[in-house]
């Protein structure tokens, strides 16, 4: 009888899992699909969708860029090469060359966490594909600017608050060590 | 009646293929459907990464932990902040260590999402793999917010993580269990119990328990014959002990102990203790900093240490060798898909050439672990 | 057919005294190149687009929606990409097999549409064992397969070659048996007299006319699923285990032949359950005019065959490969035995009442009903369960 009860037991397990497995995906009919359909169907474009945090192609903000060099220790991979040197007359820095090679960057993020004013930031941009690779070496600086200086109160240019805003929310993003700052935590639940 | 002469063949299931789960290859030594022997050969994608670590430095060495392997990024993050933690003897903060209990179980849901959905694929059935991925992409999504990145998070950092939880993230990610605990239910009707993949599954490539303790076996495989061994139980680290869960085991239900259904069903059930300690971790957070203050040229005195962490593949040990300069003497990993590869050979005699596709989901491999 | 040819020879289209067979062999080009290339090969391209479509909302996502209205062009656009494609034979493999194996799979799957029943009076060819032709044509599959896995000089090929051979003649046996009780019942073996055998109404058709043909129609489904290689028993092209099986080697046009068979085939088996157990195209005679009744029953019997095309594609995106050893058992210890149970049984109700029995497909109707008002619970339970709105239209 085991062998006789297994057999029929067989077919009813076989019949009556199929016919489960086949509700489900019948129900599938009915439900929207998960895809969006990139790019050309979609009511906004895909950077505009992507988190504040997301780390896309680098940029760098020269403005307020102040020539610390930090961005270029933290690389792991070496793909940020910066030319900074001391004006003899203005006693100013200078910065001569800012490449940085987005074909080596692995998008780490490293590179923005030091940097105090959030010059250098990773964008919403992703679509990076191009024909050659000397373009994929984004060199940012046409002609040699003098380095920016932080002031120690509120900043007074008008053309730079909003950049530094920007940079600095950039940076209040990141963790701070030590709780130098309150967590931005939502409460209450 | 005189016996047939028959000859072995020798093929080669080559390091391009659809279903070694990466870049892995196997000499298959058949008669015909049955399999003598199946030999794997690794090292396909090695990438030097133990030895790039002593050129980058501790802090720039954790954006390749994450390549190390892939679905399981914020294990081998993990795993590498702990080892030099412990190295450099400092203290991460609680809600720290909460924000990577919780990123670390996202991981290995998503992990373990990838798993049962390629293990669905390769044996045939196109339509959970789409299910499970559709899953996954709703984690990254969650990942993408908390860190900006979908596959290489580099969340975590020496010290604790590099970002806090942004507002609105514990409504996000509470929706979100709570709209997959009903989709795992469907996933196990519509695939796990479903004849043609019990028999597909069932007493294929039994390992007992003494020899999945022998072969080194660890994760699902390990707990799939029977042992009852998670690091987040036997060796708490981080604030795991803070969490109820339980650890599941396989009980031979569909075949016998230790076979591919028990490793599966190890897998779907440990995705619902996951789902628990979400749970838990984003109503229990504490307020808090989440990054300890560690320098940046970070140089731990000179010693050795090890880790163990349970990663979505088992347990994932690190082992860190500093000289006291700024730059690591020596960093090792050992991985539980590396271990899977000397179990492969025995398990593979008397098996049909389909089990061994079968076989080889069931373990979990992910070739860039095997190799690093 | 050869009425029609032989009613215009003799109203004295062709003239005086025409040679006979040279308009029989003009006819047969003529409306075997309409019914092949205007009917078989077109159908065996959109069905790739169909079903392509069919597993992506199966799966949550969209199909080909990008080459013309709604991707309907795609399947024209691979076989363009496909013919400009490289014509490679490996350097060891037999060459002259190795291009002949696609051709006999075609063969395979375009013959037995000359006995394709669409309407009364729409059949190339209406043999008195039409039933018999069309099971022993396809069969003609093993034997382009077999070539194609051995030409290639590829183990994996030829392994992909012997399962699949292997298989179709193994459910070559439950579906010849599966024929059988609907050839007790009508005592034909020609495909009109069959259908003319069911009536319109469903409980008029075989497939509820006793129990035993009840299971018989299921049996005969999955054999020819089997037969025609598709999941569940799609092994010999595993895409997961031997990437594409038999046809690893081939490229460009050659492939897509073998994979033309495979959807072409969907039809015939579509084709072969209509009209042995659907009713094939009996429609209700609700007019005398010839021309109305004919169309009416084209469309009809496309319906019932599309639709079982239509439930081939939900079958292989939902169910895993069973394995070459599993599926031998199933065919020899589970499925013949049933069929011999099903032959055997329908002999006896034959002869018990050897007019049919109108109360037994009353009874059977009615539990094919409540079968399917449970399945449709269990959809609208999976659907409910998800919480997610309801999406109905085809395009997205």
């Amino acid at each position: 009888m085991g062998a006789v009860g297994s057999y029929f037991g067989d077919i009813k397990d076989a019949v009556t899992s199929i016919f489960e497995g086949m509700a489900v995906t019948a129900s599938h009919f009915m439900r929207k699909p998960y895809t969006v359909q990139y790019p050309d169907r979609m009511p906004i474009r895909v950077q505009d969708t992507l988190p504040f945090r997301y780390r896309g192609i680098l940029e760098v903000d020269l403005e307020i860029c102040t020539g610390c060099l930090a961005c270029e220790r933290a690389c792991p991979i070496d793909c940020i090469a910066i030319a900074v040197e001391k004006d003899k007359q203005t006693k100013q820095m200078i910065i001569s060359q800012f490449d940085i090679d987005i074909a080596k960057c692995m998008y780490c993020g490293l590179c923005s966490e030091p940097c105090p004013t959030g010059s250098i930031h990773h964008t919403t941009e992703f679509e990076g594909a191009d024909f050659s690779l000397e373009s994929l070496i984004r060199r940012f600086i046409k002609e040699p600017i003098a380095a920016y200086k932080p002031k120690k109160g509120p900043e007074t240019d008008p053309s730079i608050i909003p950049i530094l805003n920007r940079g600095m929310t950039y940076v209040d993003e990141w963790a701070q060590p030590g709780g130098a700052k309150p967590a931005a935590e939502e409460e209450p639940a | 009646m005189s016996e047939f002469s028959t000859e072995e063949m020798t093929l080669n299931m080559g390091p391009q293929h659809p279903s070694t789960h990466g870049v892995l290859r196997f000499i298959i030594r058949a008669d015909g459907e049955v399999m003598r022997e199946a030999i794997p050969d690794v090292g396909y994608l090695h990438r030097s990464i133990e030895k790039i670590a002593e050129k980058v430095g501790y802090h720039g060495f954790m954006p390749y932990t994450d390549r190390v392997d892939y679905v399981c990024a914020m294990f081998t993050n993990q795993g590498w902040g702990m080892a030099c933690e412990k190295l450099g003897n400092i203290e991460v903060p609680k809600r720290g260590e909460y924000c990577r209990v919780i990123a670390a179980e996202f991981n290995r849901l998503a992990s373990h999402l990838l798993s049962v959905g390629s293990m669905a694929m390769d044996i045939g059935a196109n339509t959970p793999f789409t299910h499970a991925i559709r899953e996954r992409e709703m984690i990254n999504d969650l990942l993408e917010e908390l860190c900006g990145a979908r596959l290489t998070f580099n969340y975590m950092r020496i010290g604790g993580v590099a970002w806090d939880l942004p507002p609105g993230y514990r409504e996000k990610a509470l929706a979100y269990l709570d709209h997959l605990e009903p989709i795992l239910d469907e996933y196990d009707s519509l695939i796990s119990y479903n004849k043609i993949y019990v028999k597909r599954l069932a007493n294929i490539g039994i390992i007992s328990a003494q020899e999945a303790i022998d072969y080194n076996l660890v994760g699902p495989n390990l707990r799939g014959s029977g042992v009852k061994w998670d690091i987040r139980k036997d060796i708490p680290y981080s604030v795991y002990n803070e969490f109820e869960f339980d650890v599941p085991v396989g009980k031979g239900e569909w075949g016998t102990v230790g076979d591919s259904m028990d490793r599966y069903m190890v897998r779907m059930r440990e995705m619902r203790e996951s789902c628990k300690i979400l749970r838990q971790a984003l109503t229990k957070i504490p307020d808090g900093a989440v990054l300890a203050k560690v320098p940046r040229n970070f140089k731990p005195p000179a010693g050795e240490c090890q880790i163990r962490i349970e990663s979505g593949r088992g347990d994932m040990g690190w082992y860190a060798v500093s000289d006291g300069s700024g730059y690591p003497w020596r960093v090792h990993v050992r991985t539980g898909s590396f271990a899977a590869m000397g179990i492969i050979n025995k398990l593979s005699r008397g098996l049909m050439i389909a089990d061994l596709v079968t076989l080889i989901a069931s373990l979990d491999v992910i070739a860039p672990e095997i190799d690093r | 057919m050869q009425q029609w040819a032989d009613s215009l020879i003799a109203a004295g289209t062709f003239g005086h005294n025409p040679p006979r067979d040279l308009i029989y062999v003009l006819f047969i080009f003529v409306f075997s190149a309409v019914v092949f290339l205007g009917v078989a090969f077109p159908f065996a391209g959109i069905v790739s687009w169909v079903e392509r479509r069919v597993w992506a909302r199966i799966q949550s996502r969209v199909g080909p929606n990008r080459v013309g209205p709604n991707g309907f062009l795609q399947w024209l656009a691979d076989g363009v990409k496909n013919v400009c494609k490289e014509d490679l034979v490996p350097a060891q493999a037999d060459a002259r097999l190795f291009k002949l194996a696609p051709y006999l799979v075609v063969l395979a799957f375009v013959v037995p549409w000359t006995v394709m029943p669409f309407s009364s009076d729409l059949i190339l060819a209406d043999l008195n064992v039409g039933i018999l032709f069309m099971t022993a044509v396809t069969a003609l599959t093993v034997v382009g397969v077999l070539m194609a896995g051995w030409s290639s000089n590829d183990k994996w090929s030829l392994i992909g070659g012997v399962r699949s051979a292997a298989q179709i003649v193994s459910y070559e046996i439950p579906a010849g048996l599966s024929i059988f009780p609907v050839v007790l019942m009508t005592g034909t073996l020609s495909m009109q007299g069959i259908i003319r055998g069911q009536g319109w109404a469903p409980n008029q058709w075989f497939a509820f006319a006793n129990p035993f043909t009840f299971l018989a129609v299921n049996i005969l489904f999955i054999s020819s699923l089997a037969e025609g290689n598709r999941t569940p028993f799609d092994l010999p092209e595993a895409d997961s285990e031997l990437v594409a099986g038999f046809a690893t080697e081939y490229s460009g046009m050659r492939y897509l032949f073998f994979f033309m068979a495979e959807w072409g085939n969907l039809f015939i088996i579509g084709a072969i359950i209509t009209t042995l157990y659907l009713g094939g195209w009996q429609f209700p005679h609700v007019t005398d005019d010839r021309i109305v009744m004919n169309v009416l029953q084209v469309i009809t019997f496309n319906v019932k065959v599309l639709f079982l095309v239509f439930v081939s594609m939900w079958i292989r995106a939902t169910l895993p490969r069973v394995r070459i050893d599993q599926l031998m058992s199933l065919c020899w210890k589970y499925f013949i035995p049933i069929s011999f149970v099903d032959m055997v049984g329908t002999a006896v109700w034959v002869a018990i009442w050897p007019d049919g029995n109108p109360m037994a497909g009353y009874v059977m109707l009615a539990l094919f009903c409540a079968l399917l008002i449970l399945f449709v619970r269990r959809i609208v339970y999976y659907f409910r369960r998800a919480k997610m709105e309801m999406y109905l239209s085809p395009v997205v």
